[in-house]
């Protein structure tokens, strides 16, 4: 049964399994409970998301049934542009290019899943703290910041409707409290149905190419040979890997960082033949990236951390050798 | 310390990743390959051992090259650690990979080393050092000369650019088989050709590279 | 016949030569110097490869070893020789394709310079399929067409292995019109 409803109000059914109010006591578990309203509530809702100095207007249908979910994206602001994952793949429309790029799903619950699973060593670098908000789009709201204890990454701040723990609201805050990053719903209703051609895409991809992409190739500990001399506080390295991109002739050497929540790649490929260029500072939606040049390579660091976080992770990068000890013999790539 | 561990995305979410026990793992390709030259060593063919040096030269040169204060003696070293593994060889059981056994021997001739000229290991935090002079400094001490260095930058170049200039198909191969560490039957699928196409292939890239370092290193 | 025993030692570094095999390869690389040699720079490439501007060896290191060793008598075999071991039935489920998943993402959402070549890869049942062109207007603040790229691809790379917020840009990204790549000025950049 679907109750009528206000433009900017929420809807909701009576839930098969209602959620008891005083549920979740601590930030962990509200964080915990919206991870699992995201992947297993049926929902059609209308968000902004805004970044930087972009913003865009999209639908998001998903749907939860049999312990399966699937679910659409759609783009309002004229790309016509949509996403649609179903129970094995992701579709990805681009009617402005009139191609279908299909690839692998790997199973995230909901693409709008903004946080990882918190892990105990969490609380080493962010405060949590989750407390009563005023009321959003007319629903009572607990608040949940995950706020970071030194300047090297950014906060969240996540707005949960009480009742069913989805995010109304959450923003993606930097040091002096601005958001960086923002998803907002105008329009959300929770349903217990969700009718499959809710789920269909829009765009009719008659005479689409239609282009499928390999699977993900698994990192490998492949051997890197450059590393930060320091690395930001917190970060650990978890992977290496080199990887092969269209259009670089050479491969790219790829290391991956991370404090548990946010992630930090470095990328070193080969400099172009002409002179050095100066060092660039970049935006890409609430990610920073920072390109600067190093003996001849072009070093990127690009992650969802401050401007400063990504140039210190560039600019300290060095060949290992110059480096000191490693620590114990290194997993050789899996050679055949 | 710089833990080379198999990933875990942080969302704690479980991907198929191959097991890294090495008591677990199969042997691969080359592990078996490098067990049967060691063999043959032991047999008596010494010709086998030169091609495992030349297989594990530059790892080892390396690897010695980051635990030495001083990078010049790198190659004095690690050459004492091939002949000590040489003539510790007859005890190889094959319990582990070759390279590791050979890790290992490095690990302590250079450690050896520095302790017998009552010499600290390098030491991390102490000897970081922001500027861009000292780095290049420590690069000529290792080669020894400005020419050695510049050398190995002129091959480094080469490589890239004979890379840059093969067919697509063979730089594919190359790259699929030396950076991705695919095997050849993983290519094969990957370029959706036979298993002796995609050795034809790497072994054709490879040539074309050899063309081009010939030259600068007669 | 010279390039048939090349290939083969081509196929021994990548431990795919068959074992009755290496015994004649091994004796024939042993008589000549310039199959050694050919052989030394078929592992170099791979090096340069996979760390490219790292330590090399010198070019007569090898022999050096060889002739230290020289001097010896020979390996005393004093423990029974290593066992042959049977070749394992294991695979490996397949890790990539020619065009990693991210690299066509990368290349479906990447900004081609005007008059550019269409970006071309591989479909996975075979015939390379072609992308029509499309260029993006270049506002006064977004980096150079070919930057974008650069930025886009890394971007989708990273969002691959990043934590769900990194792929959550990734995805809005994609389905904005505009990728949304804005170049920072310097100063702004300083801030602590």
């Amino acid at each position: 049964m679907r109750r009528g409803l206000a433009a900017a109000a929420l809807s909701l059914v009576a839930l098969a399994a209602p959620q008891a109010h005083a549920g979740a006591r601590n930030a962990t578990e509200w964080l915990e409970r919206m991870t699992e309203a995201l992947a297993t509530l049926s929902y059609d809702g209308l968000f902004t998301h805004t970044a930087g100095q972009q913003s865009e207007t999209m639908r998001i249908v998903h749907r939860f049934e049999d312990g399966r979910s699937m679910e659409r994206l759609v783009s309002l602001d004229g790309s016509g542009r949509e996403i649609v994952r179903t129970a094995e793949e992701v579709h990805f429309y681009m009617p402005d290019r009139r191609v279908v790029l299909v690839e692998q799903r790997n199973d995230e619950g909901s693409l709008l899943r903004a946080l990882p699973a918190p892990d105990s060593k969490l609380d080493e670098l962010y405060t949590l703290d989750v407390r009563k908000g005023s009321k959003l789009l007319g629903r009572d709201v607990k608040v949940v910041d995950i706020l970071p204890r030194d300047v090297y990454r950014y906060g969240y701040r996540l707005w949960l409707d009480e009742e069913t723990a989805m995010p109304l609201r959450s923003e993606v805050v930097n040091g002096e409290g601005k958001a960086v990053e923002v998803m907002h719903f105008t329009r959300l209703e929770i349903r217990d149905r969700i009718a499959a051609r809710e789920l269909e895409p829009a765009v009719d991809a008659t005479g689409y190419q239609w282009v499928r992409a390999g699977k993900r190739s698994e990192p490998s500990s492949a051997n890197v040979g450059w590393r930060p001399r320091k690395v930001p506080p917190g970060f650990k390295l978890v992977a290496t890997r080199v990887q092969v991109l269209p259009g670089v002739p050479m491969p790219v050497q790829h290391l991956i960082f991370s404090d548990g929540f946010a992630s930090v790649s470095v990328f070193i490929e080969p400099g172009p033949s002409k002179g050095p260029s100066p060092p660039e500072s970049t935006t890409v939606g609430s990610a920073n990236a920072f390109s600067t040049q190093i003996r001849g390579y072009v070093v990127t660091a690009i992650g969802e951390v401050p401007a400063a976080t990504v140039r210190d992770f560039a600019t300290s990068v060095a060949p290992v050798e110059e480096l000191a000890v490693p620590a114990k013999p290194a997993p050789e790539r899996p050679d055949r | 310390m710089m833990p080379m561990a198999n990933f875990p995305p942080p969302d704690g979410s479980t991907e198929p990743h191959e097991p890294r026990d090495e008591a677990g793992r199969p042997p691969s390709g080359v592990e078996q390959s490098d067990l049967e030259l060691v063999r043959r060593v032991q047999k008596g063919e010494r010709g086998a051992f030169d091609l495992l040096v030349l297989r594990y030269q530059h790892k080892v040169i390396k690897l010695v090259a980051r635990l030495l204060r001083d990078p010049a003696e790198a190659e004095d070293v690690a050459q004492e650690a091939f002949v000590k593994a040489y003539r510790a060889l007859g005890s190889f059981r094959g319990d582990s990979a070759f390279y590791t056994w050979l890790y290992r021997i490095a690990v302590n001739t250079a450690r050896n080393t520095m302790a017998s000229r009552h010499r600290r290991p390098l030491d991390y935090e102490a000897d970081l050092s922001e500027s861009e002079q000292s780095v290049v400094e420590s690069r000529m001490r290792h080669g020894d000369t400005p020419e050695a260095v510049a050398l190995t930058d002129e091959i480094h170049r080469t490589v890239n650019d004979a890379i840059g200039a093969l067919p697509e198909d063979l730089r594919t191969a190359i790259l699929l088989r030396e950076v991705e560490g695919l095997s050849y039957e993983e290519i094969a699928e990957a370029m959706d050709c036979p298993v002796g196409t995609v050795r034809s292939r790497i072994f054709r890239a490879r040539e074309a590279i050899d063309r081009n370092l010939k030259p600068l290193l007669d | 016949m010279t390039d048939q025993i090349r290939e083969q030692m081509s196929a021994l570094i990548d431990g795919q030569l068959p074992r009755d095999e290496v015994g004649l390869l091994v004796r024939r690389m042993a008589r000549d110097a310039e199959l050694k040699r050919a052989f030394g720079n078929y592992v170099l490439a791979g090096e340069s490869l996979r760390a490219p501007g790292s330590v090399l060896a010198s070019p007569g290191f090898a022999a050096r070893v060889s002739a230290a060793i020289g001097e010896d008598d020979g390996v005393e075999v004093v423990a029974p020789t290593v066992p042959a071991r049977a070749t394992a039935r294991w695979r490996r489920p397949l890790a990539a394709t020619a065009v990693a998943a991210s690299a066509a993402l990368a290349a479906v959402l990447l900004v081609q310079p005007d008059g550019g070549e269409p970006q071309q890869f591989a479909e996975r049942s075979g015939a390379p399929v072609t992308l029509p062109v499309v260029s993006l207007p270049v506002g006064g603040s977004s980096p150079t067409p070919g930057e974008n790229q650069r930025l886009a691809g890394y971007m989708v790379v990273h969002g691959q292995y990043a934590t769900p917020i990194g792929r959550r840009t990734v995805w809005t990204n994609a389905l904005a019109t505009d990728p949304g790549i804005t170049r920072v000025s310097p100063e702004s950049a300083e801030a602590p």
